[in-house]
């Protein structure tokens, strides 16, 4: 692959994870594998460098004292179990030959359920925008998930829940982070506003602040069981992330953002359709190849 | 002995020349009547080791040599790479979707396998020659590991009967395998020489070239020679790192990702 493809690769989804303030990994994964890049490499390639871009994003949020870090303890540890058990799964449906299948299955199913929400959202936006005085549904809700075990208080997001329920959040997200490259911010994110109910303000600083950990577990235990991440592949679509995000930041400040979010919608729709077109379609050929040491 | 060395930057391709040490033993004193007894092949490397650097993109080695030989004789040239094991998975459909659903394990099998041929084979000699030579691949006595022990479940081994056919054509893709005609060219029945393409995934490892001459479906000589194969510069080392030191390679990738991370935030932080 050629060296100025995957910095201009990295400068254009870094420029969407600007103007969209989403983390691209979900982006990113697809379009390696896309360009050749074998679907195991580019996901433990894609958590090597949302380790970095997380790192830039926590920076600016802890100055704005935006993270709730007891919070993100209790969700790093559920990620650091999740992202554990994700690796080893991993490694093994990797053995059984299986790994590049489930790696774009699940990408299918997660960019369609996403793609789709995201453009309910937008069209929904956007339709308000034209009725105005349409009422906004309640932030949350009391119901079972307050009645479990282990309450804890957290301070800065205000709110005294059971430990359990961070704990699931963040394994269900490590186990992504391993399987599929990805922060998990954008499932996350929903995940802490409407299930935890925390203040929209510490959501995004607190998830990345977790992220950073899960995907550094992540890079060290793809390293040492299947040999998959490059670091240099990384460093690459890290340099083009950085120099297009802060192009995209600007942008977006600039821009409509219903629309916008309406269109980041369909292009994630359309990587789904690709991904579960190439899934259907019959091979070039029927046997495929892989040396083994 | 000559060696050239040449070196193309813009192409990133280095060519390797190699020069056989011509040994002439008898065309320079008129062998017009050249029997299959005295008829011979004598050759040696002049460099026995290949050092690919990072910027590996692919390399050609020519290859040199002379026979005691007359019009109309063939060479065939064998490259033989370090053994692996090769997975080969069969996919079907199932449920709408490609999925693999069953794994053969080849063993011992060359990781690179090139023929090269004056003509092609078929014309060379025939499949029984062919076979006790063991020129190519159908004729390398290639073994696919069986699921259970044979000797504890008294199950036969699998055939691997077709299956070398899909192999061969697996790995032609990918550019390790290959039978290539017309590659090598006779002047005078005496002088030959070909190109072998050592494409960029190439393993290092002790590369055996086999150099067989043939007269009317007949082996007149053979000759054997070695080329070892070492990939190094910054890619090869990164790579030889992360198998060797997994561990340590994912931790230097973390905290590099760290400071590079915390780097592009001080250099863009808001004034």
């Amino acid at each position: 692959m050629h060296i100025g493809i995957i910095i201009g690769l990295g400068g254009g989804v870094g420029f969407l994870s600007g103007l969209f303030g989403v983390g691209g990994g979900f982006l990113m994964t697809p379009l390696l594998i896309f360009f050749g890049v074998p679907p195991v490499v580019a996901v433990a390639t894609e958590a090597n460098q949302i380790v970095a871009s997380s790192v830039s994003g926590v920076l600016a949020h802890m100055r704005r004292s935006n993270v709730d870090f007891k919070m993100g303890t209790i969700l790093l540890i559920g990620g650091v179990i999740g992202s554990t058990l994700g690796v080893f799964l991993f490694a093994l449906l990797r053995e059984l030959g299986q790994i590049d299948l489930v790696i774009k299955l699940s990408y299918v199913v997660l960019l369609g359920i996403v793609g789709s929400l995201m453009l309910a959202e937008s069209v929904r936006a956007i339709l308000r925008t034209r009725q105005p005085g349409a009422a906004r549904g309640k932030l949350h809700q009391h119901n079972w998930l307050h009645g479990l075990p282990f309450k804890m208080r957290f301070r800065r997001s205000k709110l005294y829940i059971s430990a359990l329920l961070p704990l699931g959040i963040g394994a269900f997200v490590g186990v992504l982070a391993a399987i599929m490259g990805v922060g998990g911010g954008f499932i996350m994110v929903p995940a802490m506003i409407y299930i935890l109910g925390m203040p929209t303000a510490v959501v995004v600083g607190t998830s990345l602040f977790q992220i950073i950990f899960v995907t550094a577990n992540v890079t060290i235990l793809q390293s040492v069981q299947t040999q998959t991440v490059d670091f240099v592949l990384a460093g690459l679509l890290l340099f083009g992330a950085v120099i297009g995000a802060q192009f995209g930041t600007r942008a977006g400040a600039k821009l409509r953002g219903e629309q916008l979010r309406g269109l980041l919608a369909l292009m994630v729709i359309a990587v789904c359709v690709k991904l579960g077109f190439d899934l259907a379609l019959h091979p070039a050929s029927l046997y495929s190849v892989e040396l083994l040491k | 002995m000559i060696r050239h060395s040449h070196h193309n930057h813009s192409a990133s391709i280095r060519m390797t020349f190699i020069l056989w040490l011509l040994t002439f033993v008898s065309i320079s004193f008129g062998a017009h009547e050249v029997s299959a007894r005295d008829a011979q092949l004598v050759a040696d490397l002049s460099e026995n080791s290949v050092s690919i650097e990072s910027d590996f993109h692919g390399t050609e080695l020519l290859l040199f040599g002379a026979i005691d030989g007359m019009q109309g004789d063939d060479i065939i040239i064998v490259v033989r790479g370090p053994d692996v094991k090769i997975a080969q998975r069969r996919k079907s459909k199932v449920a709408g979707i490609w999925i693999n659903v069953e794994t053969n394990i080849w063993t011992k099998t060359p990781s690179f396998y090139q023929i090269l041929a004056t003509r092609d084979l078929a014309k060379i000699a025939d499949e029984d020659t062919l076979q006790t030579l063991g020129v190519g691949a159908h004729n390398l006595a290639l073994q696919i590991a069986p699921e259970k022990d044979p000797i504890e479940t008294g199950l036969p081994m699998p055939t691997v009967n077709g299956m070398v056919g899909e192999l061969t054509a697996n790995m032609s893709k990918i550019g390790l395998w290959g039978a290539k005609v017309d590659t090598i060219t006779l002047k005078e029945g005496a002088l030959f020489r070909s190109v072998i393409d050592l494409p960029s995934n190439v393993l290092s490892g002790l590369y055996d070239v086999r150099i067989i001459h043939m007269r009317d479906g007949m082996v007149l000589s053979e000759d054997n020679a070695s080329i070892t194969i070492n990939k190094g510069g910054l890619s090869a080392t990164i790579y030889n790192m992360a198998h060797q030191y997994s561990f340590f390679y994912g931790l230097f990738a973390v905290i590099f990702a760290i400071a590079a991370g915390w780097l592009a935030a001080a250099l863009f932080r808001k004034k």
